[in-house]
């Protein structure tokens, strides 16, 4: 029988193991079972003998490779990682959460990449875990589980307010009535047999909330908790005097994982190659909301525009474009320490399209100016100085769901669009395919790119005016 | 009626003759004292923020004697109004602004008695989905002058943070066009929205039908050609016996498709959502006049048989001798 631990390790049953092991004492010791487990498992392909994790620390790391490799690498082979679904290893498998959320907590706290990573593969393990089950055994574990995690029958939708509120469910994906969540059979046809018509009340629940709602629910609230308890351990690590240098070894060992792929495979955008270099704007690879903006904003929402969202974007875009990949807060002086950059390039794209705005922004509202140096984080001030910096926060570009909210009218999508979630990205990718062919041009002719800040608004329009070309050359 | 803006005199005959400090609402009077104030003095923008008054005859004195061009307050509660500080709690609010709405059947350059009837159907529609769908009570309409206010003060969600708003708006104004492919022990079915009787594809269907029911060819739609306006306008009626399966089959799936893609992004500005996902806007105090437009912002009891041109008309329209 499965144990609700190898789904939660942060059920009352995981934290039972937990408690049986006591201490770190004897952590690192090699544990035979777990080989002989993993070496039994007959789906299980071993290459090398040092593949086969023999104490926790080794079969935490498993469980992080088992992410990483399974998210980049295109020779990912999950039949070296069958162990990680064979519910045998259950006691040694939540031991290595908790080290994990451990080790992670105390050293880069909630809301690190490594979190991210670390919360992200718990939820794919789980679902991994659920698809090796018979659907009966699969559907009794779903359901214990919620059972569980949600305490009650009836359960108001407020209750997800933090899986809403990071995003992990979606409003629009919950069956709602009066408030409450529906998810039982019993209650979804007492509540709504009657209305439907012309079709089978049992198979439409079946369709509509069936197994898949249920264990998307379950899924994103142990997500939820993992994400929760690495916050915990990370606040209580803060007030106690030591960490355990257990854990930071285990740390740093999760750090070197996850910095493989970069090296390796390229991470998170599928693109190879390394870190971003920051270097000269080419409109060229803006996005649509971006060309829409700089040819300015007629109606309203001149302030938003220009302020939240084109200053965030031009400065990011030409100084840290891979800001989200890096993961690390800066400032504007960290990567422009003379502000040479950002007075001679970025502001004056800024600035210009505050100007195209209908009426020019800067006329009726001079003091828009301050609010975009608040903006690149120095502060409420009418020049840019070192002095200030710091007193404000250098604004990250808004994602394409804040712009649809906050600015509809920005937002025409194209491809592109449909493969990121930050204008900033679809920047990054675009420039690489920009870039090689500006090559391919200067190859055949001497063609002069339009980098410089003075041709953006001329390149725009020119660029509008070849969309198609630049379209075929795209497809 | 002539939609002008107020004299400096007008301001002061309403708000010493004929507005009293109880017509502003008990949701706000009691609270008065959490909450921070703001106003306009010179019709360029609420720039006098920050105020807080302890009692409601401070209020009344203070709007008596400045008789501002606009007043507003806070949705947000705080310990601190003074330095909007301390931040407890904000109303949910969702802000209908006739002259925004993107399918307007009037066509009208302001606002009219056609567009302000349309936006008290779409707050009908989103009333109906907060109590329905998301067991939401205590809450209030305000007609704000150009449009309307749902303020909502239930406890349920005066906690939540921008990102859960920014959720309901989508649920509330059907941003987001429903699956329509399941499958269940590895068979695929289909099923439209329309055939959904309840839930969030329930109220996509409600929002798509009324934009479908206003639509004009002049409307703009993302990807949505003419040809296509013109198929809704001849067959829509089938909508008003909710015969979609047959609607859809007349206009064609995949133009169907691209339909109700563009219309699910259109329902987006159904809703200021600024003003939802804001957690410490001011909004323009009931019973406050409007400048712009000489109407009171007024408190609605029973929004079926609330009028704007009866029942938000302040007397010295009346009176105007031209």
């Amino acid at each position: 029988m499965v144990s609700i631990s190898f789904l939660n390790p942060l059920s009352p049953e995981g934290k039972d193991i937990v408690r049986e092991l006591g201490s770190f004492e004897g952590i690192s010791d090699d544990i035979p079972e777990l080989r002989r487990l993993v070496t039994r498992n007959p789906s299980q392909e071993i290459v090398d003998d040092k593949e086969i994790p023999s104490n926790y620390l080794e079969l935490a790391l498993k469980r992080i490779e088992w992410y990483i490799k399974k998210k980049h690498d295109r020779e990912f082979n999950s039949r070296r990682y069958s162990f990680l679904s064979d519910y045998s290893i259950t006691k040694y498998d939540v031991i290595s959460f908790y080290l994990l959320c451990q080790a992670i907590g105390v050293k880069f706290g909630p809301n690190s990449r490594e979190t991210r990573v670390m919360v992200e593969a718990q939820g794919d393990l789980i679902q991994e875990r659920l698809g090796k089950l018979s659907v009966q055994e699969s559907r009794l574990m779903v359901d214990q589980s919620l059972a569980m995690l949600l305490h009650d029958d009836m359960v108001h939708w407020t209750f997800f307010q933090e899986l809403l509120s990071t995003r992990k469910i979606r409003l629009t994906e919950l069956v709602l009535d009066n408030g409450e969540l529906i998810l039982n059979e019993e209650d979804f046809l007492h509540r709504f047999g009657s209305r439907i018509k012309h079709r089978n009340p049992d198979s439409m629940y079946q369709l509509l909330i069936g197994d898949e709602l249920k264990e998307l629910i379950m899924v994103k609230m142990i997500m939820q908790e993992t994400e929760d308890y690495i916050k915990q351990v990370h606040e209580k690590a803060r007030v106690m005097v030591e960490p355990n240098p257990i854990l930071l070894e285990l740390a740093d060992e999760v750090a070197e994982v996850l910095a493989e792929p970069m090296q390796h495979y390229g991470y998170g955008s599928g693109r190879s190659g390394g870190p971003m270099k920051a270097g000269p704007l080419n409109p060229l690879a803006f996005p649509p909301c971006v060309k829409k903006a700089l040819e300015g904003i007629k109606s309203g929402g001149r302030n938003d525009a220009i302020v939240l969202f084109m200053t965030p974007f031009v400065s990011y875009a030409r100084l840290y474009p891979d800001v989200f990949r890096m993961n690390i807060t800066k400032r504007v002086s960290d990567q422009d320490p003379q502000l040479e950059i950002t007075e001679n390039e970025v502001l004056p794209l800024i600035y210009e399209a505050a100007q195209r705005c209908v009426p020019p922004l800067f006329d009726d509202q001079p003091q828009e100016k301050v609010n975009i140096n608040a903006k690149l984080g120095f502060g409420m001030h009418s020049t840019l100085k070192m002095e200030h910096e710091g007193e404000t926060t250098w604004y990250t570009p808004m994602s394409c769901e804040k712009i649809k909210l906050h600015l509809p009218h920005l937002c025409r999508p194209d491809d592109v669009c449909k493969k990121i979630g930050n204008p900033l990205s679809y920047y990054n990718r675009r420039i690489w395919e920009v870039r090689n062919l500006d090559k391919e041009d200067s190859d055949s002719e001497d063609n002069q790119s339009s980098t410089d800040v003075n041709d953006i608004g001329n390149s725009i329009k020119n660029e509008n005016k070849n969309s198609d070309d630049n379209n075929s050359v795209e497809g | 009626m002539d939609l002008k803006p107020a004299t400096p005199n007008e301001r002061r005959q309403y708000y010493r003759e004929e507005w009293d400090v109880n017509d502003i609402p008990e949701f706000i009077r009691k609270t008065l004292t959490q909450r921070e104030f703001g106003f306009d003095h010179m019709g360029r923008g609420p720039n006098d923020r920050y105020r807080v008054f302890q009692n409601t005859d401070y209020l009344r004195k203070f709007m008596r004697y400045r008789t501002p061009f606009a007043a507003y307050s806070s949705v947000a509660f705080y310990h601190k109004p003074r330095r909007r500080d301390g931040w407890i709690k904000a109303e949910l609010v969702f802000d209908v602004d006739a002259k925004d709405i993107p399918i307007r059947s009037c066509g009208c350059e302001n606002v009219c008695e056609i567009c302000l009837n349309q936006a008290k159907d779409i707050v009908h529609g989103l009333i109906d989905t907060i109590r329905g769908d998301l067991g939401l009570s205590d809450i209030h309409v305000v007609y704000s002058g150009r449009g309307y206010h749902i303020r909502v003060l239930d406890d349920k969600v005066m906690g939540m943070d921008s990102d859960v708003r920014s959720q309901i708006v989508k649920y509330l104004v059907g941003s987001d066009v429903p699956r329509s492919e399941y499958s269940s022990h590895g068979m695929k079915y289909n099923l439209e929205h329309f055939t959904v009787p309840f839930g969030y594809p329930q109220v996509f269907t409600d929002r798509v039908k009324q934009a479908l029911l206003n639509l004009n060819l002049d409307t703009e739609i993302d990807e949505v050609s003419k040809d296509i306006k013109k198929a809704v306008i001849k067959h829509r009626e089938l909508l008003s016996e909710d015969q979609w399966g047959l609607f859809r089959k007349e206009i064609g799936p995949v133009r169907y498709a691209r339909l109700v893609k563009g219309i699910a992004s259109l329902n987006l500005t159904l809703v200021d959502a600024k003003v939802s996902i804001d957690l410490k806007r001011i909004l323009r105090l009931p019973s406050s006049l409007h400048s712009g437009v000489s109407m009171k912002s007024t408190l609605i009891k029973n929004l079926e048989t609330f009028d704007p041109f009866q029942d938000a008309v302040p007397k010295f329209v009346y009176e105007r001798k031209d």
